[in-house]
């Protein structure tokens, strides 16, 4: 039995959703926002069915990465909640719910440009000259 | 307010109106500026400017669709064109009546501009190559088009005003294009005849990107071949107006009126050192280009520049500023055919359909409220029209975009929108057949054509991808991505034009433009050109070309069996053009209406063709040269006993 709260899954889920680390994702500042977002345009049962399907997914897969995936791929991706998952993991990478952005700062937040190796245009600006050599990289945990 | 009679009343913030407000009232004339956008963006106040922009930048942050009108209002009162109006036309759909355009066809005008304080420069990209020599005389050279009234080296000073305005980061040297190919030897011109022996922009090229190097290694002594002649490859760092490190060797320190020569001065200063212009809210803001890569919509730190530092140069003592008045017709002595007035509409707040008329009063008159509007006015009021050109020869520069995967990593997204062009085809005797264009490199990937990367993510998504997967494949699709440009010139056509109908009115009763537009064999067969060109260089890139063209974008046309899109400049062109005869053209070249001696039209529309090059640099220097027919003008009048009343400037 998961004692996780449904905010803890939807972190841990999107670690795998998302290819970023937890590190990386609270490091946006944008976990609330997101949860929320996610949640308040569900159907409450949607909310309910989702989170138990993603504990299913996490509390089975004795925390191997690759049962995770495969029940992700199966479940996650299945048709009757594939397009919540890709809402999810769109709203990380860019900051939107569909097609509108959340908050100016869910776009400067995207991690669409974190993996190009750029930077959300508008925002975090490399520097003067920055753009005449290769991106420098930050390691992250 | 109406009793009011000011020196010079102009029409329009935007560079060609701050350009006229700046110079004329530091030569101590007394000016009023109508401008229809909100009072909010013309702030003076550092305070208040600051908070205006920082409500832009979030409105840019907030928006779905970044495109350039994004961060700003668009307000029902003084509607902006809008490349999100634009649709396919069909004949079942036509004329497209969305937003502040009627688009008659057959093909939608597809270039955008912003009424607010400012205009268009707060979402210009700022690339500011000079036009070239031949640019000015394409009916001789090449047979088509017209020439202009007046040569390259004629408008040489004004372009060293117009860049010390807006404060050019470049190199010169980089600036030997190509002229033509003669046998297998290709012509170049001579830098130290167009620009002169040891001149120097006010700052020094903007670092051109990883991504231009990884593109100008892969081509290194590229020749390709276009209808049986051999062309080089030639890359020019591209001269902009975006600050960056101040050439020690510019001393030229500024413009003003010279009242006994009759004539505007540029000023040299042996010990003077350049400073570039920051924020409008903080001088020490902006003092580099800081690579935000979002010079298009808007700058966060205005390096780039923009209409308004001009327009804070102005001298406030000779300066009264109408805003939230929309110009809406002129009236004129149907004897002397002077102007005798403007009439404005002064809306209450945004979007109000509650608002005022009156007349504002001047001794000369001046439009800068850009070229489709200027024209729209004129027609409106029945003016300035003996020739029939008002609203013709509307232009823009096609732009073909070609797009593909690079081999390598070449880290778009980052810094200003171009560094680099590809200069080959900006001129030649290929201008006979067909247009000649210049071919930026585009430094941020896809994102124009294909909506890149939301798009890149969204497919990857469809096709299940997402954790690390996701991730590395992202990485390596985005940061390959390369865009080319090919910037097609277009000739003046007198079908390509603004009109006015009383059926089409904005909330305020004032015309809307309609626009006739289309594409000819010339404009084809450069794009037919341009891709076989394309096709070579990527192939020397070992780009894996991903271009797609279709009939249903907006603007599509096919030419000998292939469908080409094109894709608007933001150059818009034309429409009361410059010319050596009352008969053929709207203005001359002081940039005076044949038809009225007290009313000038500033801004592209007075452009007779448009060449290669972004047009505002050209454009600025006619502004220069406009401010300069005023002020001789006004005191030519003043030496004589004026016939104008003389009182008293009241400030509103
Ligand atoms: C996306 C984009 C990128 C561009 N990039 C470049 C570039 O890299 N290089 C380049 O050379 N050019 C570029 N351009 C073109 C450039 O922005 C314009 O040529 C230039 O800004 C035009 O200046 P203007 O002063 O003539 O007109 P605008 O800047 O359009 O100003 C017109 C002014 O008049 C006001 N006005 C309009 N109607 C009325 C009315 N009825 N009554 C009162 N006021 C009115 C407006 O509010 C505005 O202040 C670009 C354009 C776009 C759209
Ligand atoms: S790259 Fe950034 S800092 Fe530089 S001009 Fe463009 S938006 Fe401004």
């Amino acid at each position: 039995m998961s004692k996780k709260t449904p905010k803890e899954s939807f972190l841990t889920i999107s670690v795998y959703l998302t290819g970023y680390s937890q590190v990386d994702l609270l490091g946006t500042g944008m976990l609330d926002t997101y949860y929320n977002t996610f949640v308040e345009n569900l159907e409450i049962e949607n909310v309910t069915t989702y989170f138990k399907e993603v504990d299913q997914i996490l509390d089975n897969s004795g925390n191997s990465e690759e049962k995770i995936n495969e029940g992700i791929t199966k479940v996650l991706f299945g048709s009757a909640l594939v397009s919540l998952t890709t809402n999810l993991i769109t709203m990380w990478y860019t900051g939107n719910w569909g097609q509108d952005v959340i908050s100016p700062e869910s776009y400067t937040q995207g991690l669409i440009w974190n993996a190009a190796q750029a930077h959300p245009p508008g925002a975090k600006q490399p520097g003067y000259g920055s753009w005449a050599d290769e991106p420098i990289e930050i390691p992250t945990i | 307010m109406n009793d009011h009679e000011y020196d010079v009343v102009i029409v329009g913030s935007g560079i060609a109106g701050s350009v006229l407000t700046k110079t004329l009232t530091q030569a101590g004339k007394k000016v009023l500026l109508l401008e229809a956008g909100l009072q909010a963006g013309i702030a003076f106040d550092a305070e208040k400017n600051f908070q205006n922009y920082q409500y832009y930048l979030n409105t840019f942050y907030k928006a779905g669709a970044k495109v350039p009108n994004s961060p700003y209002p668009n307000i029902e009162d003084a509607q902006s064109i809008n490349v999100l109006d634009i649709e396919k036309i069909t004949p079942e759909n036509k004329p497209t009546t969305n937003g502040y355009l009627v688009q008659e066809g057959p093909l939608p005008f597809a270039s955008d501009c912003l009424r607010g304080p400012g205009g268009t420069t707060l979402h210009w990209l700022g690339s500011t190559p000079r036009m070239l020599p031949n640019d000015f005389r394409m009916k001789t050279e090449y047979g088509v088009g017209v020439d202009w009234p007046i040569t390259y080296d004629e408008l040489k000073p004004y372009y060293e005003m117009a860049e010390n305005e807006i404060g050019i980061s470049g190199d010169v040297e980089d600036q030997k294009v190509p002229e033509k190919v003669v046998g297998d030897k290709t012509i170049y011109y001579n830098v130290d005849r167009t620009y002169g022996k040891d001149y120097v922009f006010p700052m020094k090229k903007i670092p051109q990107s990883y991504l231009d190097k990884v593109c100008m290694n892969r081509s290194k002594g590229l020749k390709v071949e276009l209808n049986k002649v051999v062309y080089d490859i030639v890359y020019s760092s591209t001269p902009q107006g975006r600050n960056s490190i101040p050439d020690p060797r510019y001393k030229l320190t500024g413009i003003t009126w010279d009242q006994r020569a009759k004539k505007l001065v540029l000023h040299r200063k042996d010990d003077y050192e350049y400073q570039p212009v920051g924020s409008n809210w903080d001088p020490y803001t902006g003092q580099r280009c800081e690579g935000n890569a979002s010079c298009v919509p808007i700058c966060p730190v205005q390096a780039k520049y923009n209409a308004l530092k001009t327009l804070r140069k102005s001298d406030p003592e000779y300066l009264a500023i109408i805003t939230q008045a929309v110009a809406s017709r002129i009236f004129y002595d149907k004897g002397s055919n002077d102007i005798t007035g403007i009439e404005y509409k002064k809306y209450k707040y945004a979007d109000s359909t509650v608002f005022e008329t009156k007349v504002a009063k001047g001794k000369i008159y001046v439009l800068a409220a850009s070229a489709i509007e200027n024209a729209k006015i004129l027609l409106a009021s029945g003016i300035a029209n003996s020739s029939d050109q008002v609203g013709r020869n509307l232009m823009d520069h096609f732009v073909m975009l070609t797009w593909g995967l690079l081999p390598e990593k070449g880290f778009p997204y980052r810094g200003p929108g171009s560094t680099t062009n590809i200069s080959t085809f900006r001129d030649g005797t290929f201008r006979k057949e067909h247009s000649a264009w210049i071919s930026p490199i585009d430094n941020w990937g896809w994102a124009w054509p294909t909506f890149a990367p939301g798009t890149d993510l969204s497919n990857a998504l469809s096709e299940g991808m997402f954790g690390k997967k996701l991730r590395a494949h992202l990485n390596d699709v985005i940061t390959r991505q390369l865009l080319l440009h090919f910037e097609c010139e277009q000739i003046p056509d007198p079908n390509n034009r603004v009109t006015i109908d009383p059926k089409y009115k904005d909330q305020l009763g004032n015309y809307r433009p309609v626009i006739q537009y289309q594409s000819t064999e010339y404009m084809n067969k450069a794009m037919e050109a341009a891709k076989k060109v394309s096709d070579q260089i990527f192939k020397a890139y070992g780009v894996e070309d991903f271009t797609d063209y279709t009939m249903k974008n907006a603007d599509a046309v096919k030419y000998n069996g292939k469908v080409y899109n094109f894709w608007g400049a933001g150059h818009i062109v034309g429409t009361h053009r410059m010319g050596s005869s009352k008969e053929h053209s709207v203005v001359n070249p002081d940039q005076r209406t044949w038809d009225h001696d007290n009313l000038y039209l500033v801004g592209c529309g007075n452009m007779p063709t448009i060449g290669t090059s972004n047009p505002t640099l050209t454009m600025t220097a006619l502004s220069f040269k406009a401010a300069e027919s005023i002020l001789k003008q006004l005191e030519k009048n003043e030496d004589h006993g004026s016939t104008f009343s003389k009182k008293q400037f009241e400030t509103t």
